[in-house]
This record gives C-alpha cells, sequence and structure tokens, in this order.
C-alpha cells in the first residue's frame, strides 16, 4: 500500500471541496470495508483519502411520512435492526443482515455499500498483473471469460467482462424502486439507483455513473404495501458469511389471493442488481400457487447467458426466486 | 471444479496475459504530545492491561512517511486515554499490536474474512484488521484485554473454558469479543440466532459447538448482571 | 496400569487464551524489531532474470532487501539415509508460482510491505503443468500393499462393486499466520515460529545457513492451529533467520494468507480407483485399490499410505493396493489432517455403503459383520480393534433402528430430504520416543519438561492430567515446558503421536517422583502436600529424568531424538499392530427446491484406547467432525491451469465451516485401554476424529437422495 493523506471534513460540502482541491486520486472513505480492503491487495491506490464519517447528522434513519429515507452513514446494522424495517420492510432489514458478517455490518454504511466492488477472484488477486482484468487494467483482457467461472455473471455479461455485482442490499433497492440523493461539486441531485450501476460492456472498469467528487448521501424508498410481503432469499456455499451464488429480492402486493404486483431483483448472478420485470409481469393477476412461482422464476432466468462452469446458477436462481416468491407471499397473508 | 475438457493447456492464456517506533505515546493531554514530551505507553499497557507481557513497543526512530501521510491520534484504549503519531495506512489491528503491544486481537486474514481481530469501538463489535487506526479518533477501543479486571474474569471468558470453546486458542479473543458484543445486540436468544450472529469468527479447530454452549451460558449470566 | 476413568477437567491453558495472554509466535514483542515482507514469483516455471532492489531501497523505512544472491549455496543432501534437505532459501531458478524471490525488512509493516510491492523482477517463463490432468504430468508408482491374492479373489466374488472416488485440492489454513521472528544476539540465532516440530526447524536453518545446529535455539510455546501445515520446515524461516543475522536486528515475518497458500503444503487433489468383492454370505473378501494424487517433481508425501488405514479397516484377506504420484510443477503437497485416510477412506467407506447397498444389507449390520482381531498386511494381531463396540454404541445414541433402509424414504413434511448415513474409520497410533525432566520445589512449583507442540490438541491438559492425578502439587503453578529445544530434546508432533509421546513418559515421571520423595522421607510421615513436604525437610527441590521408548524402539532411538531426528515407532510394532478407530453418524436435511444440505447431528463414537483428557478427546473429536464436514461440502482449492498458482487463496473465497453450519455433535468413547501400545493403554485420536465423518455425510446423502456423490466436495450445484 502506498502512502495516502487522510483528511476527515465534519460537514458534508467540506469533504466535495477537500475532494475538490486533493484533486486526482482522491477517494471519499467511509466504512472502509471495500476500499481499505482493495487497498491491502494493491488494486486500489488512492493518494488522498477523504473520510466522510465524522460528518454530523448524516446517518439518520427516517421511517415516517410516505418514504423511507437512510442517510448514507448509518451503519449497515442499524438499518438492519430498525424495528420499522424489520416489520414492514424484511427485505431490506434481511438483505442487510444475510451480508457480511455483524462486524463488518457495524463498519460498513449503507451510502458505501452500494459501491461495493465485485469479488472476481481475477480481479482481486492480480495485483501483480499474473490475471489479466479488464476491470483492474483497462484493455488487459478477462481471465474469467474461459477460466474457472462458477462464480460469474449470467446477466449483463461483456465479452470484457463477467463479474459479479456482489452486493444484497442494492438488490433489494433495486426491486424497491430507490432513488438516491447525491451531492457534488455541481450541486446535489437525485437518481434511480438502477441508474447508479453500469454495465461492463467495453468499459468494464467504470462500474458507477457518480461523477468525480459526488458522493451518496441518502437512499429514499418509496413506501408500499408491498414491503410487508417481502423477503431477501439469499443461497450461498456455506450457511453464512458468504456471498450469494444466487438471490432474489421480492416484493408482492396482493389482491386476496392474486398478485397484483411483484418486484423482483436478482442478486449473485448479474454484473449489476439486476430487476427482473418478465417475471414480475408474469406474475401480475395470477394466484401464486408454487407452479406459477415456479414458472416465474423460469421467466426470470429466460435471458440468462451462463459460462462453462455457472449453467447451475439458472436452476438455481430460478427454484430461488420461486421460493422467495412463496415466502413473500405467505408474509403478505400474516 | 476440477473438468478439463476444452481447457486450454497449462500456461496458455487465451487472453492478452501482460505481463512503533515513531514512539510518540502520551497519556496526558495533546499538548504534552505536541511538546515532545514522548512517555512510552507500553509500560503503562502492560501494567493495564497484559499482565503476560513486558511491553516494549515504543521505539524511537520517526515514522518513515511524509508529514502529511501520517497523523496524531487520541482515543481511550481499554479505560486508558492514548495518543500516538501514526502511519495513516495503519490499521487499527497494526496499532494494537506492534505498536501498543495488545496482541490479544489475532490476525488471521487482514481482509475482514475471519473475525480473529475483532473488537469493540464505542461498543461495537469490528474487524480492527479493515478499520484504518485514524478512525477511532475520540473513540473508545475495548480489546480482550480490558475485557476483564485482573484475575477475575468475564462471564463469557468463564463460560468459554467450561465449554471447552476454543482449542488452540487463537480464534478466542475475538469469538469472545464477537460473543459479548452478540448478547449484548440481544442477538443471542437461540441456538440458531447465535450461530448466525457467530458465523463471523472462524474457528478452525471447529469448537462452534461449544462455542454456542458458552454464549447460551454467558448470556443468561450476563442478563443477571 | 490403572484403568480408572480420568476425570473431566479444564484445558489448562485456556485461562490465558481466554484472557488473550497466551502468547503466539508473531506476539513476543522485542526491541528494535524489523519488519519483513516477501516478494513472490508470477510464473509457474523459468528463471527470474532480473531482480533490481533500487526501488525498494527509495520506499522510506525500508532498510534492507534480500535477494538469492545473499544467500549460501543449498546445502549438500545428505544421501538416502540423511534428513531431508531443508527447503530452498530465495533460488532464481522459479519451481512455481508465488515462490518467494525477494524478502524486504523495513522499520515499519506498512514500509516492508510498501517495499515488496515495489520490487517488480523480471522472468524468463517456461511451459509448466499444472494438474493433475495436465499434460507434462508425469506418473510414477509407488510400492504395492499387498495381502493374499485379491485377483484370483475378486474373480470369485460372489457380489462386488466398483466406482473411482476423487478428492480435491485442499489447504490447512489454520486462522494463525505462518509466523517467524528471528533475533541473531551474542552469538546464537534464537527463532520463535509456529512450529509444530521445533527441531525440524532448528535443523533445516542450520542446513540452509550452514549454522552449526548448537547455536540454533527455537521456541513454539503455542500453534495457532497446525493440522500438519506446520510440521515440516517452514519456507520462510531461514529467510527471517538470515535477515536478522544481516541487519544485527530481530525481524519478524507474517505470511500474508494468500502467500502461504502458495509456500505451504496442502492435501493433494487425489482420485481412487476401488473393486471391492464379498462372497455369497457377505463378506468382504477382495479389495483392489489404485490411488494417486499430484505431486511436485521433487516431493515425498507418498501415495502408498493411502492403503495404511483402508487395508485394517475390515481384515479383508486378499487386498491389492497400488499407488502413483502424478508429478507437476507445484510446492510439495503434504500432511494435513488425517493425511491419507481422510480421502482413502472417504472412498474406501463410500465403496463399503455402495456394497452394502447392491448386498441389500444394513450398513451399520454389514460394517459390524466385517470384524477382524488381525492386520491382513503383516498377519498379525490388532492390539485393539473395538470398532464394533464404537458402531453398536453409535447406533444406540443415534436411534440408527428407526431407519427406513430405501434411499429417498425419509422426508420431512415441508418436502426436506433426510438422509442418516454411516461410515467409520481408522488411523495408526504411533509412538516417539522422550525423554523428560520433572522438578518439584519446595517454593510451590513445578516444572515438567518434555518434548511436544501445544496446537489446541491438549497435550498441555493431558500431561497434566497425569501429574495432577497422580502427584499432590499444585496445579496453578505447574508450568509444562514443551515446544522448546532449550527444554528438552523435541520430536515433530503430528501424525495423532502427541499424547503417546508426552503421556506415558510423564507418567513415568510420576512413579521416579513418588519414588524419589519416598526415599527422601525415608520412611517419615510428613504432612501437606509435595512442595509442603519438600519444605519441612529442607530440599529446596527434586528433579528427576526418564525417557522412554516405542515398542521394538532402543536407545538408539534416544540418541536419534538428541540429534533432532524423526523416530517413530508403529503403528506396526514388532508383534503387533496399533490403530485407532471411529463410527460417525449423520443426519442430513436436504433442501426441498435449492438442495442446500445441512448436517443438523453427528453421533461420533471413538476407540483411542485409554482417554486421558476427556474434555479436550471430546473437543477433538467435534473438531474432527467440523472438519470432515468442511472437506466434504465446503472446501477445494481452485487452480485455472493457464496461469498455475492458486486463485482462490483466501478465506472468503476458500470456504471453510462456520457457525451456521454446524449442528450438534455428540461423542462417545470406548475408553478401554490398549494391551499393547503403551504403558497408559492410550491411542492417538486427532485425526482418526475426522476419518470417516466425510464419506458418513456423503452416505447419508445418498440415502436421502439416491444420488451416491463420488467427488468432494459435494455442493448445491450437484444435487440440483
Amino acid at each position: 500500500m502506498q502512502p495516502f493523506t487522510y483528511m476527515r471534513p465534519t460537514t458534508a460540502p467540506d469533504a466535495v471541496s477537500a475532494f475538490a482541491s486533493a484533486g486526482a486520486d482522491a477517494r471519499y472513505i467511509a466504512g472502509g470495508t471495500t476500499l481499505y480492503d482493495l487497498m491491502k491487495l494493491n488494486i486500489e491506490q488512492p493518494r488522498h483519502l477523504i473520510d466522510i464519517t465524522a460528518i454530523a447528522g448524516l446517518d439518520k434513519i427516517e421511517t415516517d411520512g410516505d418514504r423511507l429515507r437512510f442517510e448514507a452513514l448509518a451503519p449497515m446494522s442499524a438499518v438492519a435492526t430498525n424495528d420499522v424495517i424489520i416489520r414492514d420492510y424484511p427485505v431490506l432489514a434481511e438483505a442487510l443482515s444475510k451480508a457480511a458478517s455483524q462486524q463488518l455490518r457495524n463498519m460498513a454504511r449503507v451510502g458505501g455499500n452500494l459501491l461495493q466492488r465485485t469479488r472476481c477472484m481475477y480481479f482481486r488477486n492480480g495485483a501483480d498483473g499474473v490475471y489479466p482484468c479488464n476491470k483492474r487494467e483497462p484493455g488487459s483482457g478477462c481471465a474469467a471469460l474461459r477460466g474457472l467461472d462458477r462464480g460469474q455473471a449470467v446477466f449483463g455479461t461483456s465479452d470484457a467482462c463477467t463479474a459479479v455485482s456482489p452486493g444484497d442490499f442494492p438488490v433489494a433497492l433495486v426491486a424497491m424502486d430507490a432513488q438516491l440523493e447525491i451531492l457534488g461539486p455541481a450541486g446535489s441531485r437525485t437518481l434511480p439507483i438502477g441508474d447508479l450501476y453500469r454495465l461492463p460492456a467495453d468499459t468494464p472498469h467504470l462500474e458507477f455513473t457518480l461523477a468525480p467528487g459526488e458522493m451518496i448521501t441518502a437512499i429514499v424508498v418509496p413506501k408500499t404495501a408491498a414491503g410487508r410481503g417481502s423477503t431477501y432469499h439469499k443461497i450461498r456455499d456455506r450457511e453464512s458469511y458468504a456471498f450469494a451464488l444466487a438471490s432474489a429480492a421480492v416484493a408482492l402486493e396482493m389482491d386476496g389471493d392474486q398478485v397484483s404486483r411483484a418486484h423482483i431483483a436478482l442478486g449473485g448472478v448479474a454484473t449489476k442488481p439486476w430487476r427482473a420485470p418478465e417475471a414480475e409481469l408474469k406474475l401480475a393477476g395470477q394466484r401464486l400457487t408454487p407452479e406459477v412461482a415456479l414458472d416465474a422464476g423460469r421467466a426470470a432466468f429466460s435471458g440468462a447467458s451462463p459460462g462453462k462452469y455457472n449453467g447451475f446458477k439458472v436452476e438455481l436462481g430460478a427454484r430461488t426466486v420461486a421460493d422467495a416468491l412463496l415466502i413473500a407471499a405467505e408474509r403478505s397473508r400474516s | 471444479m476440477t473438468g478439463s475438457d476444452d481447457m486450454p493447456e497449462d500456461g496458455k492464456a487465451d487472453t492478452d496475459n501482460r505481463t512503533a517506533r515513531s514512539g510518540f505515546f502520551t497519556l496526558s493531554r495533546r499538548s504534552a504530545l505536541e511538546g515532545g514530551a514522548a512517555i512510552a505507553a507500553a509500560a503503562i499497557f502492560a501494567d493495564a492491561s497484559s499482565p503476560a507481557k513486558t511491553a516494549t513497543a515504543a521505539q524511537s526512530a520517526p515514522l518513515p512517511v511524509a508529514s502529511d501521510q501520517a497523523l496524531t491520534i487520541s482515543a481511550t484504549i481499554n479505560g486508558q486515554p492514548v495518543a500516538a503519531e501514526i502511519d495513516a495506512r495503519t490499521s487499527l489491528l497494526d496499532l494494537l499490536r506492534e505498536r501498543l503491544a495488545l496482541t490479544g486481537a489475532k490476525k488471521g486474514c487482514d481482509h475482514g474474512q475471519c473475525g480473529a481481530c475483532t473488537v469493540h469501538v464505542d461498543g461495537r463489535r469490528v474487524a480492527s484488521c479493515l478499520t484504518l487506526a485514524a478512525k477511532i479518533e475520540g473513540r473508545e477501543v475495548l480489546t480482550i484485554e480490558g475485557l476483564s479486571d485482573g484475575a477475575a474474569l468475564h462471564p463469557m471468558q468463564q463460560a468459554f473454558i467450561d465449554h471447552d470453546a476454543l482449542q488452540c486458542g487463537y480464534c478466542t479473543p475475538g469469538q469472545i469479543m464477537a460473543a459479548v458484543a452478540c448478547v449484548a445486540e440481544g442477538n443471542a436468544t437461540s441456538k440458531e440466532r447465535i450461530r448466525e450472529y457467530m458465523s463471523g469468527n472462524i474457528c478452525r479447530c471447529g469448537a462452534y459447538v461449544g462455542i454456542v454452549a458458552a454464549i447460551e451460558d454467558a448470556a443468561s449470566k450476563m442478563e443477571r448482571g | 496400569m490403572s484403568t480408572a476413568p480420568f476425570p473431566d477437567r479444564a484445558r489448562i491453558d485456556a485461562f490465558d487464551k481466554v484472557r488473550g495472554a497466551t502468547e503466539y509466535a508473531a506476539d513476543i514483542q522485542f526491541p528494535g524489531l524489523l519488519h519483513a515482507m516477501t516478494v513472490t514469483a508470477r510464473i509457474a516455471k523459468g528463471t527470474m532474470t532480473e531482480l533490481s532492489t533500487d526501488a525498494a531501497m527509495r520506499v522510506p523505512g525500508v532498510v534492507r532487501v534480500l535477494t538469492p544472491d545473499d544467500f549460501p549455496p543449498p546445502p549438500p543432501t545428505g544421501g538416502e539415509d540423511g534428513p531431508p534437505p531443508p527447503p530452498p532459501t530465495l533460488e532464481k531458478r522459479i519451481a512455481y508460482r508465488g515462490q518467494p524471490v525477494a524478502v524486504v525488512v523495513a522499520e515499519t509493516l506498512e514500509a516492508a510491505i510498501a517495499g515488496a510491492e515495489a520490487v517488480r523482477p523480471n522472468f524468463a517463463d517456461e511451459q509448466f503443468s499444472c494438474r493433475i490432468d495436465s499434460a507434462g504430468a508425469e506418473s510414477e508408482s509407488t510400492e504395492d500393499w499387498t495381502a493374499g491374492d485379491a485377483a484370483e479373489a475378486m474373480a470369485g466374488a460372489a457380489t462386488a462393486i466398483e466406482a473411482t472416488y476423487e478428492s480435491p485440492t485442499q489447504h490447512h489454513n489454520p486462522i494463525e499466520l505462518l509466523a517467524t521472528t528471528a533475533v541473531w544476539a551474542d552469538g546464537r540465532l534464537t527463532i520463535h515460529e509456529c512450529s509444530q516440530g521445533v527441531n525440524v526447524t532448528k535443523g533445516s536453518v542450520a542446513g540452509a545457513l550452514h549454522l552449526d545446529p548448537a547455536l540454533i535455539d527455537v521456541k513454539s510455546a503455542y500453534i495457532g492451529g497446525g493440522f500438519g501445515q506446520k510440521g515440516l520446515a517452514q519456507r520462510q524461516t531461514a529467510l527471517v533467520a538470515h535477515a536478522a543475522m544481516l541487519t544485527g536486528r530481530p525481524v519478524k515475518l507474517v505470511l500474508p494468507r494468500g502467500q502461504i497458500f502458495h509456500v505451504a503444503t496442502y492435501r493433494p487433489n487425489s482420485r481412487h480407483r476401488i473393486q471391492l468383492g464379498a462372497d455369497a454370505t457377505g463378506k468382504m473378501v477382495a479389495a483392489r485399490y489404485h490411488a494417486e494424487h499430484e505431486q511436485s517433481r521433487t516431493g515425498f508425501f507418498s501415495p502408498a499410505e493411502y492403503h495404511e488405514s483402508p487395508i485394517r479397516m475390515y481384515g479383508i484377506e486378499n487386498y491389492l493396493g497400488t499407488a502413483a504420484n502424478i508429478r507437476i510443477d507445484r510446492q510439495a503437497p503434504g500432511y494435513m489432517r488425517a493425511p491419507h485416510p481422510q480421502a482413502s477412506c472417504f472412498a474406501f467407506e463410500s465403496a463399503v455403503d455402495e456394497l452394502a447397498y447392491k448386498l441389500d444389507r444394513d450398513p451399520v449390520a454389514f460394517r459390524i459383520e466385517n470384524d477382524t482381531k488381525v492386520d491382513p498386511k503383516t498377519g498379525h494381531p490388532l492390539s485393539s480393534r473395538l470398532l464394533n463396540e464404537c458402531l453398536t454404541e453409535g447406533a444406540r445414541r443415534f436411534g440408527w433402528s428407526r431407519r427406513s433402509a430405501a434411499p429417498g424414504s425419509m422426508t420431512a413434511s415441508d418436502g426436506t430430504q433426510i438422509g442418516w448415513g454411516v461410515a467409520a474409520g481408522c488411523y495408526p497410533s504411533m509412538m516417539p520416543p522422550a525423554i523428560a525432566t520433572l522438578r518439584i520445589g519446595a517454593n510451590g512449583s513445578t516444572r515438567f519438561a518434555t518434548s511436544g507442540h501445544e496446537m489446541g490438541q491438549g497435550i498441555r491438559t493431558a500431561i497434566a492430567a497425569v501429574l495432577l492425578e497422580g502427584l499432590d502439587i499444585n496445579a496453578d503453578k505447574l508450568d509444562i515446558v514443551i515446544g522448546d529445544t532449550t527444554a528438552a530434546p523435541q520430536h515433530m508432533t503430528a501424525g495423532s503421536w502427541g499424547t503417546a509421546g508426552a503421556v506415558p513418559v510423564a507418567a513415568k515421571a510420576v512413579e521416579r517422583m513418588r519414588a524419589a520423595v519416598s526415599e527422601l522421607l525415608a520412611g517419615r510421615t510428613v504432612a501437606g502436600n509435595l512442595h509442603r513436604q519438600l519444605a519441612t525437610v529442607r530440599r529446596p527441590y527434586i528433579e528427576i529424568e526418564v525417557s522412554q521408548v516405542g515398542a521394538g524402539q532402543n536407545d538408539d532411538a534416544l540418541a536419534q531424538l538428541r540429534e533432532g531426528g524423526f523416530v517413530v515407532a508403529g503403528p506396526e510394532y514388532p508383534e503387533f499392530t496399533t490403530m485407532s478407530y471411529i463410527a460417525h453418524f449423520v443426519e442430513v436435511h436436504i433442501e426441498l427446491h435449492t438442495r442446500r444440505i445441512r448436517m443438523p447431528r453427528v453421533v461420533s463414537i471413538a476407540d483411542c484406547g485409554r482417554v486421558i483428557s476427556p474434555r479436550t478427546a471430546a473437543s477433538q473429536v467435534r473438531g474432527g467432525v467440523v472438519w470432515a464436514f468442511s472437506a466434504a461440502l465446503r472446501e477445494a482449492t481452485e487452480i485455472d491451469r493457464r496461469y498455475g498458482g492458486y486463485l482462490n487463496n483466501d478465506l472468503a473465497d476458500y470456504v471453510v465451516a462456520v457457525n451456521a453450519d454446524i449442528g450438534e455433535i455428540e461423542v462417545g468413547f470406548v475408553d478401554q485401554p490398549d494391551p499393547l501400545a503403551n504403558s497408559m493403554g492410550l491411542k492417538g485420536l486427532g485425526e482418526v476424529a475426522m476419518v470417516g465423518a466425510s464419506p458418513a455425510i456423503a452416505n447419508a446423502i445418498f440415502h436421502a437422495t439416491g444420488k451416491r456423490m463420488r467427488e468432494l466436495p459435494i455442493r448445491i450445484e450437484h444435487l440440483l
């Protein structure tokens, strides 16, 4: 790790101007669970760190009114254990509490969590230049393409990159149509969360649509009756403390036995948090039987393009969606 | 994943495979530090928290980084005020272990993947290996050395002994710090919940059954106070 | 020999361990300490053509960069009978990716890391082979293990099965990282290292650096998990020692886990083709078994030993075991917990299960009916084999009689498939010689020094059990000094022989001490414990020395021990063979749709002779079951054949069992002394605890689903 300067501004505008004056190679750091990790791997090499965790009053969790609002510096564990979220939006609470470990959830903040970088092993293991990686070194190639791709994406891939977007919470937020509040040198703006993430295409090193110096300041989730009938279902290689092989964020608005509206997003299988509109459409107006749920799961994966070893994610993902739908429906009835 | 059909030959990539010393510790105010009154904190740490150690952490050479890449932090560690000049790169774990001779927290992965480095910051458990030491400015850090007072063990420590919830002992300080937090968070309410909320601490010896039993046991005692 | 059960006793070092006060190798503090970081080879085979240290030396805080030019040439090997050569130091010739090529030494850890990152050597690479099925892999047969005439017996078998099983590359991954601190002072080199063989460390550093071994002390008081990784000489030790000598300051290196994957040993990927035949009565009469595994170009970890346990499981009278190394360009594999039988008993006990099903026999009854009291390999008696007692007691505790035999016939109300499986294991019970001193002081202290290493198995607690049972001394002032070349001659602790090495000699010390005290008191009755008695008769202390050798060994073994040699007796003793046994009963649940495999409960009953330390022994077995679970359902090291090296070289991607994976594990012991193995009637436990539990899981999965899983690890995709 190369040396860097370290600043700790106490207001968001100060942080933005600190970033502007630091110039190139500056990075905001919040919990640091991704950035510091990648710095230790010599993959991230910032020259200036601007620690935003001393900014006062940017960690509020608001559940009144017609929306949920989580300020960026709220720890993941704080949102995960909020009573209103647990009761009314289990999909959000579960997406947070099934991520990482309690230690890391105490450190990581919900804003930074949206910017977690991929766990692709070829990306993380290549600071010495052994494995080519277009994300790490644009134009160098992608070792995963014909490599050990069991963990790689089946949606949103390109000839340059198949790396999975690793987060859980972003998947739930995409399902719930969240908006982001963003502050930057040019002022503030809002952004639908789905627009935060870029597909790799031929520029996999560009992962987010934030401009230099912009930071996420809050996450806003519109309230919906579907919140109570929701779940985040996550299948992994062990029971806990692992990234998803396949996951599904599901929320259902029911009209009696029938689905009136379904929210479905997929994790662990795509290069960005992946909404599944085909499956959502298929469910509208249906009575949710196990067969209908599995049909919807299969519809969600109809466009998948697996590689050599990750073909199982298509069937596993479909069944994960199906089980998630049944859990959500059960909750919507209680 | 051992399949080999249609794999390229070994070595034939189908893509282009291009090729503690700063020693400025003081237990007093910042002004003393700025005045250059360098008091070796290590001896105090040895006394306060680490009975088994002969502390020698404080060294005298300057930090080998530019001044704008170093910083001075002030925090409370195991109830003791601490100030130190640190390389900004330093993790909390390395600060504890290599500078302050508090070696109870262990390095098992250095990437937040094992939990052996678990300590409390402001009462919450964190992975000290992924915590920049700079971030403890103004905060209270509790390590295994500060959990109990002398020979009187914390109920969790006693429960780990009683249920043989350890073998090699290397992950144990992290397990215990995580376990104490697990109870305090209200997550020790069932075996299933304990297992889930202790899964961030890997015990390679496989003492999980004992760890769960110890936490159930200690939780009831901690609640009784 | 007394056969009374030993009482339950707390782990003797737990008090320090729960306070974080135990000092592991990387914890010991030294003034003026320098930090080291290694630079590794990017290529899988070839030569380092250029190494510039300039950039690293410009990193503030870097003190020195060691390169191959700083090291003496490797010493001549001692020939066939001599000790194995020490591991290479730094070399320009690259045998595998991740091989160390330089060491950066700096004032701070941060500077050492930055310095290592600044070293960018150039390499000339060569064609390489890095997987068992790679072109360029060379097969090399080893000696056969035979009993009777397997070909003829197989031809006459009434029922037979044949199948191939596979176990993946796996890495030990103790949570403690490989760590060495070396101090060069006053003409002596002191090495603090996490080592299961401080004698091995001493010899290898002496050889690598051309030093007189008499100048080297090695200390490894506590090890943060060994599992076999820390038994042989470690690649970094001589590098750190040399750095300390060149800089004149203490130097510490804690290897990053990613590097450890590449320089430590590992469990090799292995394949097992087994033919198993039974006669018309259901007695197993013939086995033909070929094992092969991946191996480095020069490694010695023998594939023939895959047969050591299966041949003694059921006394199959006709057995032909063949084996081969498949030599490729990797670092050498080695001993990882239950080194051979983890893989071979997975294969063999799966095959036994397949044969039992083919014969329509209950898998427990089938095993019980294939009992033996004789080692087919030697024709000698097995000194004890209480596997049937393990199977019977395990079946009772597990409730095996309630099992519905047909695969797929047990289902929960939510559709979860339930499977009950059984398998057995055995492991050689061996014994090294030992020399011990015991000193009891009038001041209340007791010091016992002998050979051994504490890696969590509880060797200190077992020693303490014997000392405290036999002597009236202060438990809280008992100092057990092991893992220290300055305290007593040291032997490598591995292969489950630690207790057999340390406990009988402790018992002998107790007897000798009692005799010495009796002689001192000369018939007087003196009140109080031994310390009080010594004080009363104004004797500052009594110190005695005792030694032991294994059955069939003589004083030559003690001489070899004093020289730091490897000298282990068994399991084939002159007139008998001694194996430890275990039976595991496992319940698995398989989720209806997403096919997650869970293991809510296990019952394991072991025959390890007399149990010396009941509490730590039970923990050993639970740990073995967790290891077997993890080996069966989680762990595999991934190698991309285009690049060599290990891709998933951290604890996020090399998936080991976490707390939420593990359910209830009930442990029991037969606790009957072995009549011949040693004076205490004990047999080894640490490895056998693991053996057989992986096939029990696979057999349970078959029972749940009807799918026979012959390749580990078994994952969701295999059951979808």
